[in-house]
C-alpha cells in the first residue's frame, strides 16, 4: 500500500486535474517510486485512484518503456543502442554492460543493484555512446568510464 | 559567425534565468501583443513569416494557428511537443537547457493567438532534468506575471502544465500524443477530425516543437521579414538549430541560417570529419529521412533544397557516416528501432518492420540470399501505405539505402559477410 | 446518393458510406480483417486495399476508410492493390503458427481463406516466429495468442461494443497482447461473440473443440429459443450431436451476435438422459406403443369422468405447430386447457401484452438502439433477455438516456440511472413519468395513465421526482421508448406501459414499445389461451379429484425443483411428452419422447410478434459418442438411427387427437386471425411480423394497486439469471461455471428489521412450499421486496409466480445453520 501521506498527495494532484485519466503516467511513475516497479497491487491502486478498471491501467503501463511491470534494481541501467551510439562504440555498449554485471539484457544482478534495459536513442548523441542510470545521462562512455560508473554505484550500496 | 536567435543567451552548462532572456528583449513580444489585443496579428506575421514546423513534419505553424476556427468551443489547448525521440536528434533538449523562457513565452504566444486556456509541455522521461527547468521557470514566470489569470492586465488567462511522458517514439505522433496526453494507448489516429478542430479532450488542439514555439517570439518581435531573411535561400526562411554527431569532430547543436551548405555545417562548425574518415552520406534530419550520399555534400540545408534532392530536412538532426560505416548495418540498427517503437496498431508497421528488419539483419550476418533485395525494394514501398506516417518514416532510410547503395548490399550477399568489419 | 463506379459497375449509396460497404452492395467482398460492419472501421490491418483510379486521392488507398465520392473510380483487382495485400498476407503470416490442422478455425478462417485466395504459399520470412503464453478464459472460449493477427476486433467488441472492461490489449509493437489482467472466465454473457468475430483462431469455441470441421456439420438457420427475443442462428450437428451454435445475422433482430446463453445452451439435445424411448409404467416401450397406451388410458379416464376429467398442459417453450396442435387437442377431445400458464398473473400480463402490441407502437432491436430516451420497467435485461442489454448499449453509446425502474438490483453494461422500485409501485412510476412526459395539459389531447390515482403516499418523493425528471427529459426526446418486462409485473403495469408509449407518439416522435415476455413462444401462447390457461388455475380441479388425468407436453411447468408439483401426485394419469428429462417425465405413467426444435424445426413468434421459423438441423438420434461409447464407426450396422424413434410433438398430439394435420403451419391460420399469414406457403428469409392490429387495445381502467403494509408485507420477487434459469440451458454443462450462486435477496434496511445478515440461511413459507436459501443483503434491492433466484437450487416454483405478495412473518432466519 502507498504510504497515506503519498495517497493524499496524489488524491489532491487528481482532484485538481481536469481529467483524471491525463494522470495515469504520473500515478503509475509515483507507485512506481514507492515500490521499486509497478506491482500487480500499485495496478489496482491506480485504478482506484484514476476511477479506471485495472485493465485499463495494464492496457496503459505496459505500452511504456519507462514503467517497469517487472521487478528491478536499485539502479536500472537503459543502453541507448540507437545508431550513433551504436556507431560511435567500439563495442555495443550492451554487449559491455553485460559483460561486466553478468547478466543479459531485461535482467537485474542477484545483488539487486543493476537492471539492463536496452532504450532507443536518449538525445545524448553529442555525447555518444550514452545511457541512463536512473534516468540520469552518462556519456560519452568508454570501458573504463563504465567501470569506474559501475563501481561507484556499488559503493554507494 | 551568423546571427544568433534561438541561442542568443546559450551559455556552457547555464541556463538562462528570466533576467537574461528579458534583457535580450524577452516577453516584450508578449507584453505587446497582449497589450494591443492582438491574437490574429500573431496569427498572421506567422503566416508570413513561412515559418514551418520544425518537430520533422515542415506543416506551416502559421497555418496550424490559423485553423483553429474563430468560434471553436473551449477551452482549447496547446501542447509542445517536447518528446524529442527522433533518432539523432538533441536540440529541443538543448533549447530548454539554454534558454527556457524563450520557450515558454511560445508557448504563451501561441495560447494567447488560439485563445487557449492552457498550454502542455509534453516532454519524454529521458529529459527529467529539462522537465525540473521548465517546472522550475514555469513557476518563475508565473510569479512574473507572464502566465496566470489576466496576465499583464490583458484579461487573457494562462497556464502551462509540464506532462512527462512514460516513453515512446510513436508519442511524438501528433494525435497518438493527444491520446497519450488523456491517459490512453498513445495509437495514433487517422484525421478526420484534425486535432485543431477535435484534439485533446475532444477541443481544438494545436501542437507545436518546442524549437517552432522558440522561434515565435522573435519572429512576433522583429517580423516576418526580418525572419525570413535570416535564411541563406529564399525558399527557407528563419534559422535552424543543427544537432549534429556521428563521425564529425565537433558533434553538438549549431544554429545557422536556413539553406546553410551541408558542407559548411561538417566542416566550418562541426570541426570536419575525424581524421583518416570521409564523407560517404548522412541523414539530413533523423532516422526517418533518407541517406544524403556525397554527390550532395554541398546541398543548402533547407526544406526545399532536400525536397528537391528527394529527401527531408526533418529534424535537421544530421548523422554522419564515413567511408568504414557500414551502411547496411546503420540502416538496420534504425529497423531495430522502428520495429521496437511501433505501436502495433497496423500491419505494415508491426509486421512489415521485423520482417525487414530480419532480412537486414540475415544480410548483414553473411546469410542475405539475391531474392532479398528485391523483396526490401518491394516492402519498402509497401510502407507506404500504413495507417499513420511512423512506417513510412522508417522507409525513407531503406528506400535510400537500396537506390544508392544497392552495391554495399550486394557485396555482403557475395562475400557472405559484413565487408565492413575488418575495417574496424 | 452519390454514384460512383467499383470494378466498372456503377453503385449509388449516400454520403458517408465507406468503399468497402459500397462495394459489398455489388456483392464484391473486399478483403477485411479489422472492420466489421458493426465494429466499423479502423483502418489497422490494411488488407482491404484498393486502387482509387479516380477521385480527391488516387492511388492505393484503405477501403474500410475512405468515404465514397460522386464519380469515384475504385478497382478491387488492380495489380497494385493486390500486390499490396498480398504482402500484408505475407506479413501477417510471418508470425502466424501453421497450425491449420490442428486449429479449430481450420475451414471457416478468414486469414486461411486469404492467405490462399491471395495465393501466399511460400515462406520468405528468414526469422522466428513469435510466440506468447494463452490464458484460461473459462469454460466457453479457448484462447490461443500466437494465431493473433491483431485486428484488434476483439476488444473494439467486448469493451466499445459489448461495454465490458475485463478484455484488453496490452504491449506493443509486435508483442501486442489481447487478453484479461489476469487469467479467469470472461465476465461478459457475450463473450462468445469473440469466437465468431475474431478472423483466425484466437478465440475458437472450448465446448466444441476437435468436434470436426465446417464442412463436416450439418448446418441450418434456426432461432434461438433461449428467451423471447428470437436471435438468428446457425446450429452445426454432427454424429447425432449438436456441436455448435452461432450468430446469424439478422438486420432487425440480433445483428451479428447472440449472447453465451443461446451460444451454449444446446447441450439439452444432447444429453444421454434425454428421452429417447417410450415408457409404460416403468417399462420402456416403442414410441407408437406407449402413444397408443396413452390414448387408450386418456380416452378410458375421458369417458369414465367425463371430458373435464383429462387436462392438457403446454409451455411458452414449444414450437407454434406444437401450440396449435395441442389447443386443437382440446378442441376435438372437450379436454381441459391448453394451460400454458404458470400462474395467472404471469398469463394475463403476457395477453396484455400480446393485445397492447399495436403495429405502429412495437419496435425492433434494431430500431430501439435508434431509440434517445429509453425508460425500463420491470425488466431486467442481461438476465431476462440478454441482447437487449446489448441493443440499450448501443442507444447509449449513441447518447441515449436511459433509467430502468425495478426491484431487482439490475446491472448494464453501461451508465444508467436506477430507480428500485417494489412491483406495485411501478404502475403508478411510469404514470408519474408520463404526466410529465406529456407536459401541461392541453385541451384536446389525451391525458395519460388513463385514472384518476394520485401518486402512491408510499412512493418516496424523491422517487417521484426523479420519475418527473425523467418524463421532462423524453418529452425533449426525438425516439423515447417504453420497455417493459411480463415476468414480475401485472398487467396494469403493461397496459400503462403501451398507454404511455400511445401517448409518447406523434407524427414527428417515432416513439415505440417493446415488451420482454417469458418464453420463447410466449406471444404465440398469449395468442393461444387465455386467462384461465394458468397451472395454478387447473390446481384447484386435481385437488379437488375433478381432473385425473393430466397430458403434459414440453412442459416445466408442474416441475416443482427435484420435486412433483404435489397436486400432480394426486392424479390417476400423468402422461408426458417431451425431449427434455423433466420431473414430469421421470414421474409420468406414459412417457412419449418428441423431437427438439434441432431435429423438428418449428415457427416460434418473438416478443415483437414476429413469427420467425427455426429449420431442423438433423435427423437426431442418440449422438454416435454415447452409443459408440467413444469408438467410431460403430461396429454394428443397421438400417434404423439409434435413439431417432421419437416423434414430433405434432405428430404425437395429432395421433391423439385422432387427426392428421397434412400442412402444420396452415392449419395454424385457423386457429387465430392473425395467423392467416400461415395460410400462405410463402416463408420471408426475416420473419413474418404478425397483423395485430385487429387486437383491440385494453382499456387502462385497471383497480387500483393493493398498498403494501411498510414492514409488515413483503413483495416476493422471482429473479431469472442468465445461466442457471433458463429451462434449457440450464441443463447445459459448459454454463455451470458462469452460474452465480443462488441467493434470497433483501434491501439492506429490510435485513437489518428482519435480524438477517449476509450469508444467513434464510426460509420462506409460501403457499406452495418453503424456500430455502441463503441470503444477500444489498442496496440496489427495492425496500420491501424479497428477491429469489430462480435456480434449480431453490424451491423456487413455491412461490407460485413471478411476484407475490408473503407477510413479514413468512420470512425466518434459521438459526445457527452452520454451528449446527
Amino acid at each position: 500500500m502507498l504510504p497515506k501521506t503519498r495517497k493524499k498527495a496524489l488524491q489532491k494532484e487528481i482532484a485538481a486535474a481536469e481529467h483524471a485519466r491525463e494522470l495515469v503516467v504520473d500515478v503509475l511513475m509515483a507507485l512506481q517510486a514507492h515500490y521499486g516497479h509497478v506491482t500487480d497491487e500499485a495496478v489496482f491502486e491506480a485504478a482506484d485512484l484514476l476511477g479506471m478498471t485495472p485493465m485499463e491501467i495494464e492496457e496503459v503501463a505496459t505500452f511504456y518503456t519507462f514503467i517497469y511491470r517487472r521487478p528491478v534494481g536499485k539502479y536500472v541501467i537503459h543502453v541507448c543502442d540507437s545508431v550513433i551510439c551504436w556507431m560511435e562504440s567500439e563495442r555495443p555498449l550492451l554487449e559491455v554492460l553485460c559483460e561486466k554485471l553478468g547478466i543479459a539484457p531485461g535482467e537485474t544482478t542477484a545483488d539487486g543493484l543493476f537492471t539492463l534495459l536496452p532504450v532507443c536513442c536518449i538525445g545524448y548523441c553529442d555525447r555518444a555512446p550514452a545511457m541512463l542510470i536512473n534516468r540520469k545521462a552518462y556519456g560519452p562512455l568508454t570501458e573504463n568510464k563504465i567501470d569506474r560508473i559501475l563501481t561507484g554505484l556499488r559503493q554507494e550500496g | 559567425m551568423y546571427p544568433q536567435v534561438l541561442f542568443q543567451n546559450r551559455q556552457p552548462d547555464r541556463t538562462a534565468t528570466i533576467k537574461t532572456y528579458r534583457a535580450g528583449g524577452g516577453y516584450r513580444a508578449l507584453a505587446d501583443v497582449l497589450q494591443q489585443n492582438a491574437a490574429a496579428r500573431v496569427r498572421q506575421v506567422l503566416l508570413d513569416a513561412a515559418l514551418l514546423g520544425r518537430g520533422g513534419a515542415a506543416f506551416p505553424a502559421g497555418v496550424k494557428l490559423s485553423t483553429v476556427a474563430e468560434d471553436a468551443p473551449y477551452p482549447r489547448y496547446v501542447v509542445c511537443n517536447a518528446d524529442e525521440m527522433e533518432p539523432g536528434t538533441f536540440k529541443d533538449r538543448v533549447l530548454i537547457f539554454a534558454d527556457p523562457h524563450q520557450l515558454i513565452e511560445g508557448l504563451i504566444l501561441a495560447g494567447f493567438a488560439v485563445h487557449a486556456e492552457t498550454g502542455i509541455i509534453f516532454i519524454r522521461p529521458e529529459y527529467e532534468g529539462a522537465a525540473a527547468i521548465l517546472e522550475r521557470e514555469v513557476r518563475v514566470a508565473e510569479k512574473a506575471g507572464y502566465l496566470g489569470k489576466d496576465i499583464l492586465g490583458s484579461g487573457f488567462d494562462y497556464r502551462i502544465v509540464v506532462h512527462r511522458s512514460g516513453g515512446r517514439y510513436i508519442c511524438g505522433e501528433v494525435t497518438a500524443q493527444i491520446n497519450a496526453l488523456q491517459g490512453k494507448r498513445p495509437n495514433p489516429l487517422q484525421p478526420p477530425p484534425y486535432p485543431t478542430e477535435k484534439g485533446l479532450w475532444q477541443k481544438p488542439t494545436v501542437l507545436q516543437n518546442v524549437e517552432t514555439l522558440c522561434c515565435m517570439p522573435h519572429i512576433v518581435a522583429k517580423g516576418a521579414d526580418w525572419f525570413k531573411n535570416l535564411s541563406l535561400t529564399p525558399s527557407g526562411a528563419g534559422t535552424k538549430i543543427f544537432g549534429i554527431s556521428g563521425r564529425v569532430q565537433q558533434p553538438g547543436c549549431y544554429e545557422l541560417p536556413m539553406g546553410v551548405p551541408l558542407s559548411e555545417i561538417i566542416e566550418d562548425h562541426a570541426g570536419g570529419m575525424i581524421p583518416g574518415s570521409e564523407f560517404k552520406a548522412c541523414l539530413p534530419g533523423g532516422a526517418s529521412t533518407g541517406f544524403l550520399p556525397a554527390r550532395h555534400y554541398h546541398i543548402p540545408m533547407d526544406f526545399e533544397a532536400l525536397k528537391k534532392a528527394g529527401n527531408r530536412l526533418g529534424t535537421g538532426a544530421i548523422m554522419v557516416f564515413d567511408h568504414k560505416t557500414c551502411l547496411v548495418g546503420v540502416t538496420l540498427n534504425l529497423m531495430e528501432f522502428f520495429a521496437r517503437e511501433s505501436c502495433g496498431w497496423c500491419t505494415p508497421c508491426r509486421e512489415g518492420l521485423p520482417f525487414i528488419r530480419e532480412l537486414l539483419y540475415e544480410i548483414e550476418s553473411g546469410r542475405g540470399k539475391p531474392e532479398y533485395v528485391p523483396m526490401l525494394q518491394e516492402m519498402s514501398r509497401h510502407l507506404w501505405h500504413a495507417y499513420c506516417a511512423f512506417a513510412p518514416g522508417a522507409a525513407a532510410p531503406l528506400a535510400s539505402l537500396l537506390d544508392e547503395f544497392e552495391d554495399e548490399i550486394q557485396d555482403h550477399i557475395k562475400r557472405k559477410a559484413c565487408p565492413f568489419s575488418a575495417l574496424t | 446518393m452519390l454514384k460512383l463506379t467499383i470494378d466498372n459497375q456503377p453503385v449509388a449509396v449516400p454520403a458517408g458510406t465507406k468503399v468497402i460497404a459500397a462495394a459489398e452492395k455489388l456483392g464484391i467482398m473486399i478483403p477485411r480483417f479489422c472492420y466489421h460492419p458493426a465494429l466499423g472501421s479502423v483502418g489497422a490491418c490494411r488488407v482491404c486495399a484498393v486502387s482509387v483510379l479516380k477521385g480527391p486521392r488516387t492511388g492505393i488507398q484503405m477501403s474500410c476508410m475512405l468515404d465514397v465520392e460522386d464519380g469515384m473510380v475504385v478497382a478491387t483487382g488492380d495489380p497494385a492493390a493486390v500486390a499490396f495485400r498480398r504482402q500484408v498476407i505475407e506479413w501477417l503470416m510471418a508470425n502466424h503458427p501453421h497450425d491449420c490442422p490442428v486449429c479449430d478455425e481450420g475451414g471457416h478462417c478468414l486469414l486461411q481463406d486469404l492467405t490462399v485466395s491471395g495465393g501466399h504459399g511460400r515462406r520468405r520470412f528468414p526469422g522466428k516466429k513469435r510466440t506468447h503464453r494463452d490464458q484460461q478464459l473459462g469454460p466457453l472460449i479457448q484462447h490461443e495468442m500466437n494465431r493473433c493477427i491483431q485486428c484488434y476486433r476483439c476488444v473494439r467488441f467486448y469493451r466499445e461494443f459489448a461495454g465490458y472492461p475485463d478484455l484488453g490489449v496490452t504491449g506493443i509493437a509486435a508483442r501486442v497482447y489481447f487478453g484479461r489482467f489476469r487469467e479467469g472466465t470472461l465476465e461478459s454473457p457475450f463473450a462468445g461473440n469473440l469466437i465468431d468475430i475474431c478472423p483466425t483462431g484466437v478465440f475458437t469455441d472450448k465446448p466444441s473443440r476437435y468436434k470436426g470441421r465446417r464442412w463436416d456439420f450439418q448446418r441450418s438457420p434456426s432461432i434461438c429459443i433461449h428467451c423471447s427475443l428470437g436471435c438468428h442462428t446457425t446450429v452445426s450437428a454432427r454424429y447425432r450431436e449438436i456441436v455448435r451454435i452461432e450468430a446469424r445475422f439478422s438486420p432487425t433482430v440480433n445483428g451479428h451476435f447472440i449472447c453465451d446463453r443461446g451460444r451454449y445452451g444446446f447441450a439439452y439435445a444432447n444429453a444421454p438422459e434425454r428421452p429417447r424411448q417410450g415408457r409404460i409404467d416403468g417399462e420402456t416401450q416403442p414410441v407408437s406403443t406407449a402413444l397408443d397406451a396413452a390414448l387408450e388410458r386418456l380416452t378410458t379416464v375421458s369417458r369414465t369422468h367425463g371430458p373435464d376429467a383429462v387436462a392438457c398442459i403446454g409451455s411458452a417453450r414449444s414450437s407454434l405447430e406444437t401450440l396449435g396442435a395441442l389447443k386443437r387437442l382440446c378442441e376435438r377431445r372437450s379436454w381441459r386447457g391448453p394451460f400454458l400458464w404458470p400462474d395467472a398473473q404471469t398469463a394475463r400480463a403476457v395477453q396484455t401484452a400480446a393485445a397492447c402490441l399495436a403495429p405502429e407502437l412495437r419496435l425492433s432491436m434494431k430500431e430501439l438502439e435508434d431509440a434517445d430516451f429509453i425508460l425500463v420497467v420491470g425488466a431486467d435485461p442481461v438476465n431476462e433477455a440478454p441482447m437487449l442489454a446489448l441493443a440499450l448499449r448501443q442507444a447509449q453509446r449513441q447518447g441515449a438516456t436511459i433509467a430502468v425502474c425495478d426491484p431487482r438490483p439490475v446491472a448494464l453494461p453501461f451508465a444508467f440511472e436506477h430507480l428500485a422500485l417494489a412491483p406495485p409501485f411501478l404502475a403508478d412510476a411510469i404514470r408519474i413519468f408520463a404526466r410529465a412526459a406529456a407536459g401541461p395539459p392541453q385541451a384536446g389531447v389525451r391525458a395519460s395513465g388513463g385514472d384518476a390515482h394520485p401518486p402512491d403516499p408510499n412512493m418516496p418523493p424523491a422517487v417521484q421526482a426523479r420519475l418527473a425528471a425523467m418524463g421532462a427529459t423524453a418529452r425533449t426526446c426525438r425516439r423515447p421508448v417504453i420497455v417493459c418486462g411480463t415476468q414480475i409485473v401485472n398487467s396494469r403495469t403493461v397496459a400503462r406501459a403501451a398507454d404511455t408509449a400511445r401517448m409518447l407518439k406523434s407524427a414527428d416522435k417515432p416513439a415505440g414499445l417493446f415488451f420482454v415476455l417469458p418464453g420463447a413462444n410466449a406471444f404465440a401462447a398469449a395468442l393461444l389461451s387465455d386467462e384461465n390457461g394458468a397451472f395454478n388455475t387447473l390446481q384447484a380441479g386435481i385437488a379437488d379429484g375433478h381432473v385425473k388425468a393430466v397430458l403434459a407436453v414440453e412442459s416445466d411447468l408442474p416441475a416443482a425443483g427435484e420435486g412433483l408439483a404435489p397436486a400432480l401426485k394426486s392424479l390417476d394419469l400423468l402422461v408426458v411428452c417431451d425431449y427434455l428429462n423433466t420431473a414430469a417425465a421421470r414421474a409420468a405413467d406414459i412417457l412419449v419422447p418428441t423431437r427438439s426444435v434441432f431435429e423438428e424445426g418449428g415457427i416460434f413468434i418473438n416478443q415483437t410478434g414476429c413469427a420467425q421459423r427455426a429449420a431442423p438441423v438433423h435427423v437426431g438420434g442418440t449422438p454416435v459418442a454415447q452409443t459408440g461409447g467413444g469408438d467410431h464407426p460403430p461396429r454394428t450396422f443397421e438400417r434404423s438411427i439409434p435413439g431417432a424413434e421419437a416423434l414430433s410433438a405434432v405428430q404425437a398430439l395429432d395421433r391423439l387427437a385422432g387427426t392428421e394435420t397434412a400442412d402444420p403451419p396452415a392449419a395454424l391460420a385457423d386457429l387465430h386471425p392473425v395467423l392467416a399469414p400461415f395460410a400462405s406457403r410463402k416463408w420471408p428469409d426475416e420473419g413474418q411480423l404478425l397483423d395485430l392490429s385487429s387486437e383491440a387495445a385494453p382499456s387502462a381502467d385497471w383497480p387500483p394497486e393493493e398498498p403494501p403494509a411498510a414492514g409488515k408485507t413483503f413483495e416476493l420477487v422471482v429473479r431469472e439469471r442468465t445461466f442457471g434459469s433458463e429451462a434449457l440451458s440450464q441443463r447445459a454443462d459448459c454454463l455451470r461455471p458462469l452460474e452465480k450462486a443462488p441467493r434470497i435477496l433483501v434491501h439492506s434496511d429490510d435485513a437489518a428489521r428482519l435480524g438477517i445478515a449476509a450469508g444467513d440461511r434464510v426460509a420462506l413459507t409460501c403457499a406452495g412450499g418453503v424456500i430455502e436459501g441463503t441470503a444477500d443483503v444489498r442496496n440496489t434491492v427495492a425496500a420491501g421486496v424479497v428477491i429469489v433466484d430462480r435456480h434449480r437450487e431453490l424451491n423456487w416454483p413455491a412461490a407460485g409466480a413471478g411476484w407475490v405478495r408473503i407477510e413479514a412473518k413468512q420470512i425466518h432466519k434459521i438459526e445457527k445453520e452452520r454451528e449446527r
